[in-house]
C-alpha cells in the first residue's frame, strides 16, 4: 500500500474534491428533484407534462452525454462558468430525474384519501403535498432515495473526468499513468477513499429509514 | 327549515351532468338544499349518490351543469376552490385521519394552516370538539391507535374545526364494524339538532327517520324520488323506490 | 484489446485492393506506405535464450502502442493503427525477420503500459513513452528514439499568454491537460494554483475547450500540438519554447540488457528507414522538424 501512504496528500485533496462535488450536487439534486416530482403530480396539466418531458430526458441519456453536453454545448451556445459548476450541474440534471421518480413513486403509496382528505379541508396542492402527502411518502422514498444518491456519490468519479480533475479517480489516474505506480494498489486506495464516503451514508440512510418508519 | 332568512339555497345543483366514460353517473340533477337542512340521500350501489356528495366540494369536477355553494359558483381548481373547500366540511366512508398525525393534530392541521388561528386557540377548540364527539381522552393517540368508530368521530371533529357552513357525509358507517355504528349516528343526530346543514350518503334508514328533514332516492345517476321521510317511507311513489325499500326492509 | 490477425489481413488486402483500383497512392498520412517501408531481415541468427531467439523463433512479437494518438499511434478507419510509434516498432520487427503482417498490435493506454511489459502481455511498447526514473523501478527503457518537448498552445488571437510562465503571473488564465499524463504534472509547478488546470480524458476535448473559450491554453508535447494548429485553419498557435525534455523510450521487460542494445544497435542501423518513418507520420504535420535519432541511453 506504499503508493497510498506516500501521496497521501494528493488523496486526501482528491477525497475533499470529490467530496464538494457530491455535497453541492447532492443538496442541487434533491431540491430539484422534489419541484420535478411536484411537477409530475401536479394538477395543472402543462406542468405535469414539463415533468414528464424533464424525467423522460435525463433518465434515459448517459451521464457522459449530459455532461458533454454541459462542458461542451453549453460554452458553444455561450455560457462560461468554470467545469466545476459545469460538472456539478450535469450530475444534478442527470440524478435530479431519478430522485424525483423515487419521490413520485412514494407520493404514489400515499392513500389517495389522504390527499382527498387534505384537499376538503381546503389545504392548497403546496399544503397537501408538504404537510400531508410528502410527510408519509417519506417512509417509502428512503430505501429507493437511498440508492439513487448513493449511485450520485460514485457517478461524481465521472464528473473528474470532464475537465474537473483532483477528484479522487483523477488522484488515481495522475499516480497510475504520470507517476508510473501500479494500478492495484493505487485504485485500492481510491476505492477505500469512496467507501469512506458511501458506507457512513449508508449507515446515516438506515438511521433514517428507522426513524421515520416510528413516526407513523 | 330555517331558509326563511335567506334569498338562496345553501347548495344548489341544477342541470348537473357527469359521465364516467359511457357511464352517466350524474343525469341532470337538480337538487337545493337550505340551510339547516338535514338531507339523506339513498339508492343502490351505483346509482350515483357518492359521485353526487364529492361533487359539491369537487372532489369529483362535473361536465355539465352548474353548483353553487351560497350563491357562488364552484371555482375551477386554485386558491378559491381551496377557499370554498374550506367551508364545506366531508366526512368520508374510510375516515381518511392523516395517518402521521396524532389525533389532536389532526383536527388542529385545518384551522392553522387555512384559517391561520394561533396553535393554541386551534388546540383549545379541538380539545372541546373532540370533547364533544367524545373521544376528548384520545386526543394525543395516533388515528391507528383509535377503533374505526372513534376515528370516524375525530373525522367530524376534524370537519366541524374549520365552522363549515354545510357538512357532507359520504357513507360514514358503511366501513365500521355494527357496535360502533351508533356511536357515530349519535353524534350525526346531535349536530343535526344543533341546525347543522347537512348531506348524507347512508343507508341508514332509522337515522333518515330520525333526523333528516328530506329523503333524495337516486337511481341510475338521476333524483327519482324526494320527500320528507315519512311520506318517502310509508308512501313512495316510484316503483324503484318501493321496490328498493322493499329490499332494505327485509334485511 | 488485442488485433485480431486475420482480420486485419483481411481488411489490408481489402485496402490493397482499393487502392489498386484508385490507380495510384497519395502516400498520406503516413499510413505505412511503400516509401517507408522497413526491411525485413531473411533468417536472423540469435543467441540462443535471448528475447531476439524467442521472438524469432516464435515469429510473430507483440508491441503495445496507442491507438488514439494521432501522428505516433491512431487506429484509422480500416482498423490498422499507423503513426511514427508503429513505423519505429516495424523497424525494430524486421530486424528480428518478423514482417508487418505478423505484428501483433496490442492497444496500450498510459494507465495500463507498465503492468502489460511487467505481465509479458507483449514484448515491447512504443507509445509515446516517455523515460523517467519512476517508470525504471519496474521496466527498462531502450532509446530514447526521440526527444519530445512540452509547450503551450492558444488561440490566435491571445498575446497576453506567451509560456508557461504566463500562468504564474496570470492566476485567472487557464490551462488544459489530459488527466494522468506527465504534461499535466510539469505544469503544475509554474501554477498559481490548482484550479488553473483543467483535465480531460483526451487531447481534442482540450481543443474543444479552447475553441469555445472555456480553457485559454492547451499544453502537451509540441508534436500533437502541432497536429491541432494544422488543423484549426489558424485558430490556434504555438507560443514559446519547449519548457521540458521528453525522451520517448521503449518500454521493455526489466534489466533486459541483451533486447535492449539490440533495438539500439538496429535504430542506429536503419537511419535511413528512420527518417522515412518519420516523414510519412508525425512529419506530415505543417512546422515540425525531421528529428535525427538521440543517443541511446545506457542500458540497464
Amino acid at each position: 500500500m506504499s503508493p497510498v501512504l506516500d501521496n497521501l496528500d494528493l488523496y486526501v485533496d482528491g477525497f475533499l474534491t470529490s467530496l464538494r462535488i457530491i455535497v453541492y450536487s447532492l443538496i442541487g439534486c434533491l431540491l430539484l428533484g422534489l419541484i420535478i416530482a411536484a411537477c409530475r403530480v401536479s394538477p395543472v396539466p402543462p406542468l405535469r407534462a414539463f415533468g414528464t418531458f424533464w424525467v423522460t430526458t435525463f433518465r434515459n441519456t448517459p451521464l457522459t452525454v449530459v455532461l458533454v453536453f454541459c462542458a461542451f454545448g453549453l460554452p458553444e451556445l455561450g455560457i462560461n462558468r468554470s467545469f466545476f459548476f459545469f460538472g456539478v450541474l450535469g450530475l444534478i440534471l442527470y440524478t435530479s430525474a431519478f430522485v424525483a421518480e423515487a419521490i413520485r413513486a412514494g407520493i404514489n403509496s400515499v392513500p389517495a384519501g389522504q390527499a382527498e382528505a387534505a384537499r376538503s379541508l381546503g389545504l392548497g396542492f403546496s399544503l397537501t403535498l408538504r404537510d400531508v402527502v410528502l410527510p408519509q411518502a417519506l417512509r417509502t422514498v428512503v430505501p429507493p432515495l437511498g440508492s439513487v444518491l448513493i449511485a450520485m456519490f460514485k457517478n461524481s468519479a465521472v464528473v473528474g473526468a470532464f475537465g474537473v480533475g483532483g477528484d479522487l479517480w483523477s488522484t488515481g489516474q495522475i499516480l497510475t499513468s504520470a507517476r508510473g505506480y501500479e494500478t492495484l494498489p493505487v485504485f485500492i486506495g481510491v476505492a477505500i477513499g469512496y467507501l469512506l464516503i458511501t458506507l457512513p451514508a449508508g449507515a446515516l440512510l438506515q438511521v433514517i429509514e428507522r426513524k421515520v418508519a416510528i413516526a407513523r | 327549515m330555517t331558509s326563511a332568512t335567506r334569498q338562496h339555497p345553501l347548495v344548489e345543483l341544477s342541470g348537473v351532468q357527469k359521465w364516467f366514460g359511457d357511464l352517466h353517473v350524474l343525469a341532470d340533477v337538480d337538487l337545493a338544499i337550505d340551510a339547516g337542512e338535514v338531507v339523506v340521500v339513498i339508492g343502490p350501489s351505483g346509482s350515483g349518490k357518492s359521485t353526487l356528495c364529492r361533487a359539491i366540494n369537487r372532489l369529483e369536477p362535473i361536465q355539465q351543469g352548474e353548483i353553487r355553494v351560497d350563491g357562488e359558483l364552484l371555482p375551477e381548481e386554485g386558491k378559491a376552490l381551496a377557499r370554498l373547500r374550506a367551508d364545506v366540511g366531508m366526512v368520508f366512508q374510510n375516515f381518511n385521519l392523516f395517518a402521521h398525525k396524532t389525533v389532536l393534530q389532526n383536527v388542529t392541521l385545518g384551522p392553522v394552516k387555512v384559517r391561520h388561528r394561533s396553535k393554541g386557540e386551534a388546540d383549545k377548540r379541538a380539545r372541546e370538539l373532540l370533547d364533544r364527539v367524545g373521544v376528548g381522552n384520545q386526543a394525543d393517540k395516533y388515528p391507528a391507535q383509535l377503533s374505526g368508530g372513534q376515528q370516524q368521530r375525530v373525522a367530524i371533529a376534524r370537519a366541524l374545526a374549520m365552522d363549515p357552513k354545510v357538512m357532507l357525509f359520504d357513507e360514514p358507517t358503511s366501513a365500521l364494524d355494527p357496535e360502533m355504528i351508533n356511536e357515530v349516528l349519535d353524534v350525526m343526530t346531535s349536530l343535526a339538532r344543533d341546525g347543522m346543514t347537512m348531506v348524507v350518503i347512508t343507508h341508514e334508514m332509522g337515522f333518515a327517520r330520525r333526523a333528516a328533514n328530506r329523503v333524495v332516492f337516486m337511481d341510475g345517476g338521476r333524483i327519482v324520488e324526494s320527500a320528507d321521510p315519512e311520506t318517502f317511507f310509508t308512501r313512495p311513489t316510484s316503483d324503484r323506490a318501493k321496490d328498493f325499500l322493499s329490499k332494505i326492509l327485509t334485511h | 484489446m488485442r488485433f485480431r490477425r486475420t482480420a486485419s489481413a483481411l481488411t489490408v488486402a481489402v485496402t490493397a485492393l482499393a487502392l489498386a483500383a484508385c490507380g495510384d497512392d497519395d502516400d498520406g498520412g503516413g499510413g505505412g506506405g511503400d516509401s517507408a517501408e522497413p526491411s525485413v531481415a531473411e533468417t536472423p541468427e540469435f543467441e540462443a535464450g535471448t528475447t531476439m531467439a524467442e521472438i524469432a523463433e516464435r515469429g510473430t512479437i507483440r508491441v503495445g502502442t496507442k491507438f488514439d494518438q494521432p501522428g505516433f499511434g491512431l487506429e484509422n478507419l480500416e482498423g490498422e493503427v499507423e503513426g511514427f510509434d508503429v513505423e519505429v516498432a516495424k523497424i525494430i520487427a524486421g530486424a528480428l525477420g518478423i514482417a508487418e503482417g505478423d505484428i501483433e498490435w496490442v492497444q496500450t493506454p498510459s494507465a495500463v503500459r507498465e503492468e502489460v511489459i511487467e505481465g509479458g502481455e507483449v514484448d515491447m511498447v512504443v507509445a509515446t513513452y516517455t523515460i523517467n526514473d519512476t517508470r525504471r523501478e519496474r521496466i527498462s527503457f531502450a532509446g530514447p528514439y526521440y526527444e519530445a518537448g512540452q509547450q503551450i498552445m492558444v488561440a490566435s488571437d491571445d498575446d497576453e499568454i506567451t509560456g508557461p510562465e504566463s500562468f504564474t503571473e496570470n492566476p485567472d488564465a487557464t490551462v488544459c491537460s489530459v488527466t494522468g499524463s506527465t504534461p499535466a504534472e510539469n505544469i503544475r509547478e509554474y501554477l498559481a494554483s490548482d484550479s488553473q488546470l483543467v483535465l480531460f480524458e483526451e487531447y481534442s476535448q482540450c481543443a474543444d475547450s479552447l475553441s469555445n473559450g472555456q480553457v485559454d491554453a492547451v499544453t502537451t508535447d509540441n508534436v500533437i500540438l502541432l497536429g491541432f494548429v494544422s488543423e484549426s485553419d489558424g485558430e490556434f498557435k504555438l507560443v514559446g519554447e519547449q519548457f521540458t525534455e521528453e525522451p520517448y523510450g521503449i518500454g521493455i521487460t526489466k534489466g533486459d540488457v541483451a533486447f535492449c542494445e539490440f533495438i539500439n544497435e538496429t535504430l542506429a542501423d536503419n537511419e535511413e528507414a528512420y527518417v522515412a518513418a518519420w516523414e510519412s507520420t508525425a512529419g506530415q504535420v505543417e512546422g515540425t522538424e525531421t528529428p535525427s535519432l538521440p543517443e541511446p541511453q545506457p542500458c540497464s
